[in-house]
């Protein structure tokens, strides 16, 4: 699929942008600060309704915007897929209220008036950015936002399911802060309702991740054995906050760290849920203690492992970028499986970031993708071959000159 | 320090702007509005404020606000008072009454279980539903509060503390009527799917 049309309105630093975009490979180069990764960003929005990084979404509003009566921004994409053309809209407004003002996102899809949720799987599209190293050695919820938004871009019942969990998790952990302020009295029964959603809801998340990490691993194996001269093997590691293979009724392992790799198989989600809902009555005690929710897919975790060794722990920057890149690649092989097209590429300074070598194996395996984004600060550092056919555009102060066409 | 606004005129803007929706921008455009609107208008909102306060209670049956207790729902001799319709807003019965198809009463929570917010079941009248079950001729209880998680959880709070004693109904959750396929959001249309129906003559 490709992106035909972009029209940003107020966008970070595009005050107005209206730009056709031509299939193939696409350069945006020029300084720092000029507005190449937030051009990236926009299409991202579009596919995913999210910003990169966790950063909030009043941030990407134009901060000229802030005088205006209703603060708002506004990206408009066109899309060219299997499934016909796409129009999406979305409009961030700030709506001001009694308590200041709260953020409002409109989405309408070929003209339709859409739940942001709906929006999900219109476009697809994988983003490699320098960032991406954070993966393997940052926090263990950069990982769970990478699995969900990855997954909701291809998995409408997922996406569903992780949103109904949080919003099921946020009640039940107010409840377990009101029994633990009453010194642990209460009626426990309150718990039931909320226990089983959150049971039913994490059953589906659990499964999800699970099928999806070991679709990965088939997949980021192989690209690593390719990067590394066939010297390292990848692993993927899915620790689940809560193990239903690891649990039986009333008894479980709560040490995740012990359990080592999980080896949860494809039990029926009927049959998780069950275990899950046992494993919640056991543990309420200290629930209600902590004034938390202990267990569940709110802990889960993601290891990457190279020839059995923790990257996190243990890797070099050299063996991380690897497996990052490995990652990454998997990840457009199993969307490109599951859609039955090549999403949009969007890559941000893969050239300042990747050693030759890596940099070469990249560019040629998206070399057959229909549109590839990427921004550069020194566009000689891009291989030729990618250079011969592409589109080249400087981007200057929210600009993009289109006349200097490669 | 001299005030370029009197007082009287700020006290009025900050009350509204306690008002949900209404920022201050609207609040101080609506107290001005009313400064140069004529007495009538002006006093008439005055006096409907003031009797909303005045007079209106709680109807001692069905915890609806009304002007006169029992109100004039539960006093109505033709409706079945053993067919209680519970809902969370008082807002709801209207929009049950519109129907024009239901001959039956009302129970009125005000509001449903959400512990983010700290109302639980004793913030609600449930109790009062409880009661009014056990010493009432009352055959069945249809729930129809929203389609959310607060209003689900209190709807299985309510069948909880009922079921065994009478007959527990909820609303079906589908489509609405004339929505064409294309435009019903997921959510829905997964709602209308898992209540689907075996079809009848
Ligand atoms: N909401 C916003 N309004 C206006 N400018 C913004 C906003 N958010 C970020 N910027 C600015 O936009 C510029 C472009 O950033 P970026 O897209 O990261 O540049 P590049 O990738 O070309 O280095 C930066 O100078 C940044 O400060
Ligand atoms: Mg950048
Ligand atoms: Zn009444």
């Amino acid at each position: 699929m490709r992106l035909s049309h972009l029209s940003l309105t107020y966008f970070r630093n595009y005050a107005r942008l209206e730009l056709n975009l031509p299939p193939g490979v696409i350069v945006l180069y020029g300084n720092n600060a000029q507005g190449k990764t937030s051009l990236l960003e926009a299409v991202y929005y579009l596919a995913t309704s999210r910003a990169l990084h966790a950063t909030s979404d009043r941030q990407l509003i134009n901060w000229l915007a802030k005088d205006d009566p209703i603060p708002h921004a506004r990206l408009v994409g066109e899309a060219e897929t299997q499934q016909g053309k796409k129009r999406i809209e979305l409009t961030l407004l700030t709506e001001k209220t009694a308590r200041g003002s709260r953020l409002k996102k409109e989405i309408r899809i070929n003209g339709i008036s859409r739940r942001v949720m709906d929006l999900l799987g219109h476009m697809t599209v994988v983003l490699f950015l320098p960032q991406d190293l954070a993966l393997v050695e940052g926090s263990p919820s950069l990982r769970r936002r990478y699995l969900n938004i990855t997954l909701c871009q291809t998995d409408p019942d997922y996406c569903r399911a992780v949103n109904q969990y949080e919003k099921v998790l946020s009640q039940r952990n107010a409840l377990l802060r009101q029994f633990q302020e009453q010194g642990g009295r209460g009626d426990r029964s309150l718990l039931t309702f909320w226990d089983e959603q959150l049971a039913q809801h994490g059953a589906t998340v659990v499964a999800g991740r699970y099928r999806f990490i070991r679709e990965l691993e088939r997949e980021a194996r192989e690209i690593q054995r390719d990067l590394s001269g066939e010297h390292e093997t990848l692993r993927l590691r899915y620790q689940p906050g809560f193990d239903a293979a690891a649990a039986t009724d009333g008894q479980m392992s709560f040490d995740v760290a012990d359990m080592g790799v999980s080896t949860l198989p494809q039990l029926p989600p009927k049959e998780i849920t069950k275990r899950f809902v046992a494993a919640l009555h056991a543990c309420v005690s200290r629930d209600i203690a902590r004034g938390m929710t202990t267990i569940g897919p709110q802990r889960d975790e993601l290891r990457l492992l190279v020839n059995g060794h923790d990257l996190g722990l243990y890797g070099s920057r050299g063996q991380n970028r690897t497996g990052v890149l490995a990652l990454k690649l998997a990840e457009l092989a199993w969307m490109r499986e599951k859609t039955g097209e090549w999403p949009i590429l969007l890559l941000d300074e893969v050239a300042a970031e990747l050693d030759h070598y890596r940099r070469s194996y990249l560019l040629e395996r998206i070399g057959q993708a229909e549109q590839v984004i990427l921004t550069t600060t020194e566009p000689d550092l891009l291989p030729a071959e990618t250079l011969v056919d592409a589109t080249r555009w400087r981007v200057t102060d929210g600009t993009i000159d289109t006349a200097l066409a490669s | 320090m001299a005030q370029a606004v009197p007082a009287s005129v700020t006290r009025l803007i900050d009350e509204f702007s306690r008002l949900p929706g209404i920022g201050p921008k609207t609040a101080a455009r609506l107290t001005y509005f009313l400064l140069r609107a004529p007495d009538d208008q002006a006093l008439g909102l005055a006096d409907a404020l003031h009797d909303l306060k005045e007079r209106i209670t709680y109807c001692s049956i069905c915890a609806n606000l009304t002007e006169q207790d029992p109100c004039p729902v539960c006093s109505d001799e033709k409706r079945d008072q053993g067919l209680v319709c519970v809902v969370e807003e008082p807002l709801n019965v209207i929009a049950i009454e519109r129907t024009g198809h239901y001959r039956g009463v009302y129970h009125v929570l005000h509001g449903a279980i959400n512990p983010i917010e700290g109302i639980g079941p004793d913030q609600l009248r449930i109790k009062e539903l409880v009661d009014r079950v056990a010493s009432r001729p009352v055959r069945e209880v249809i729930i129809a509060t929203n389609v959310s998680l607060e209003g689900d959880a209190t709807a299985m709070y309510i069948y909880n503390k009922l079921h065994g004693a009478i007959r527990v109904t909820r609303l079906a959750r589908g489509l609405s009527v004339g929505s064409d396929l294309e435009y019903a959001d997921s959510l829905t249309l997964a709602g209308a799917l898992e209540g689907r129906q075996e079809m009848q003559e």
